[in-house]
């Protein structure tokens, strides 16, 4: 290792760890390895520019985001959340299933985990806590548990993050998403049951069988959003960065014109807003791109990828060492440092030992989600406490049940690959 | 008031570059489907927006909190020891980007040869932005230095409130 790299990684850690933002410890960071090491200083903006300016896939991100955006607040939401009161609302554990199953079509429109809690989140907890038929704690907890699967179904902003350091066919990846988020939804739900049952849950009054067609009337325009975005991909309309810009331009039509509920000023507000965010998300991706230069250059990948060979670790050891390092990681660094900065120095690995990139992405990507309700520092965690005001501790306590069915879910997926790949290869994938 | 002012133009900015970027990229999608004639230039038009997005989003209009951080010491540390982690990262980051603006520059302003593919703008004035985004950072963080120790108390109220409970 350079003094300058070793100086650059001393400078990056201590920056990040006095609570510096990522993004601007990783370019001074940069600034210091490029003057030690004689090099020109102009290289960091360069990668920067560069590499933001010939990445088309990232387009897919800002325009992610105002899709979300404009249906948290344009009422898609809660219609999608009556619809599934309606469907699964009967059971016991009700309002726990439907907080599932409202995730798991949300995340067929949203590509983000924070969006999904911050809406639909919201309002569900408030339902659950409503007379105190829930904890407040227990309401949170399964609301963060079940906000992990909104990037692991397409559309997914940290899956085109991982497209981008890793040259995978972002079409491959979504469709590797879906069996999987089905999957963590399933086991959210038993394990919901399953306390529901031993805790003594109360039972919703179920809602009329009379009732069910103008619910479902009522949210279907929203529900064919995920069929619209998928046939949009997989049908080749449109690539998948386009297929963000139909789900945001529907989600507007359906809150403006169809169902009435989106004014001038709001939509305003969400433009700010999801600016803002996407403009945040963007300088970390920027930095993680002269990071990666400066990794590369420094040859630290093949060199992972050598010495972890020459260990002569079997592809399944290496899988399950890189994912406990993940969840480590996941506990105090964030999903997109993780997808940008740690996973690419694994992917020459993977080549070496013959692990699909597809395969890889999907774990690595549901491991980060994973690491978003891992206490102590969990942004899903962070964002719910932010918008409902129960209080951290209460919401960690009762965290724990679900974060170990995920965790199951997540090794059911490493030991047999077929889950990610059916899918993927049913479309052609050579993997 | 001049700087709300200021603000609600930066914000304005910001959206405006957003909804561009979506209606280009709306129009892109209906050239090429509804009318089979795919244009080159919305491709680049987004792209560059999307650059002008991150930049002056970052220089103007993302404040402190919205960054991605690794905040668990910071928010452990009593007031006094805050307000010193704040100043050392608020100086390294201005000296960090400001010894890198002239050298940044001069590369910029040698683009000016090159063209966009389509557009044909000099990539001098794309790129611009970055220089921009640059000299807005470290005065924003030179600014930051003397209000965490003007204003001790209340700094970074709006990054503490966020986590603690009620």
């Amino acid at each position: 290792m350079s003094i300058a790299l070793a100086l650059c990684l001393i400078a990056m850690f201590s920056l990040a760890a006095i609570g510096t933002p990522i993004a601007y410890s990783i370019i001074v960071s940069a600034v210091i390895y490029l003057a030690v090491g004689g090099q020109d200083i102009a290289l960091a903006g360069e990668q920067m520019l560069q590499g933001l300016y010939e990445s088309f896939v990232l387009l897919a991100v800002p325009l992610f985001i105002v899709a979300a955006g404009i249906m948290n607040a344009g009422t898609i939401s809660d219609r999608l959340l009556s619809f599934c009161v309606a469907a699964v609302g009967r059971f016991r554990g009700g309002l726990g299933h439907v907080n599932v199953v409202a995730s798991l079509i949300f995340s067929g429109m949203s590509g983000s985990a924070v969006a999904d809690a911050a809406g639909i989140g919201k309002i569900i907890i408030e339902m659950m806590t409503k007379d105190g038929r829930y904890p407040r704690g227990y309401a949170a907890a399964i609301t963060a548990a079940s906000a992990t699967i909104g990037p692991v179904i397409p559309p997914s902003i940290p899956m085109v993050l991982y497209a981008l350091v890793s040259n995978t066919s972002i079409g491959y990846l979504f469709l590797g998403g879906i069996l999987p988020g089905l999957l963590m939804g399933a086991v959210l739900m038993l394990m919901n049951g399953y306390l529901a049952r031993v805790r003594n849950f109360a039972l919703e009054a179920p809602v009329p069988l009379r009732a069910l067609p103008k619910i479902t009337a009522n949210a279907f325009p929203a529900l064919l959003m995920p069929a619209i975005l998928l046939y949009g991909i997989y049908g080749g309309v449109t690539t998948p960065t386009e297929a963000a810009a139909v789900a945001a331009a529907y989600a507007l039509l359906l809150s403006t014109l169809f169902y009435r509920a989106m004014s001038i000023s709001a939509l305003y507000r969400i433009l700010v807003e999801s600016a803002r965010s996407s403009a945040a998300v963007g300088v970390v991706i920027g930095a993680a791109l002269i990071l990666n230069y400066i990794v590369a250059s420094e040859n630290i990948p093949n060199m992972v990828a050598q010495s972890l060979v020459g260990l002569d670790i079997s592809p399944l050891m290496f899988l399950l060492a890189v994912n406990l390092l993940l969840l480590l990681l996941g506990c105090v660094l964030d999903a997109t440092t993780i997808i940008l900065v740690i996973l690419p120095l694994f992917i020459p690995t993977c080549r070496e030992l013959g692990i699909d990139l597809v395969h890889f992405g999907v774990v690595a990507v549901i491991n980060s989600m994973i690491g978003l309700i891992t206490p102590p520092y969990g942004i899903l965690l962070f964002v719910i406490n932010a918008v409902t005001r129960i209080p951290l501790g209460e919401i960690i306590r009762e965290i724990w049940g679900f974060l170990a069915v995920l965790l199951v879910a997540l090794l059911l997926l490493i030991l047999f690959p077929s889950i990610v790949l059916f899918l993927p290869r049913l479309f052609g994938y050579l993997g | 008031m001049v700087r709300k002012y200021l603000q609600h133009v930066a914000d304005g900015v910001a959206a405006a570059i957003l909804a561009a970027m979506f209606l280009t990229f709306v129009i892109q999608v209906f050239s090429r489907y509804v009318m089979s004639n795919p244009m080159g230039w919305t491709l680049e038009l987004c792209l560059t927006l999307w650059l002008w997005l991150v930049f002056w989003g970052n220089a103007f209009v993302v404040r402190d909190r919205d960054h991605v951080t690794f905040d668990i010491v910071y928010l452990m540390s009593p007031r006094k020891l805050r307000q010193v982690l704040a100043t050392v990262s608020a100086l390294a980051i201005a000296t960090g980007l400001a010894v890198s603006i002239l050298p940044t520059w001069d590369y910029i302003d040698f683009m000016k040869i090159k063209k966009s593919a389509t557009l044909h703008i000099p990539m001098r004035t794309v790129f611009s932005i970055y220089a921009l985004f640059l000299g807005a950072i470290v005065l924003r963080n030179l600014w930051r230095v003397v209000q965490i120790w003007r204003d001790g108390k209340t700094f970074d109220a709006d990054r503490i409130s966020e986590t603690s409970e009620p």
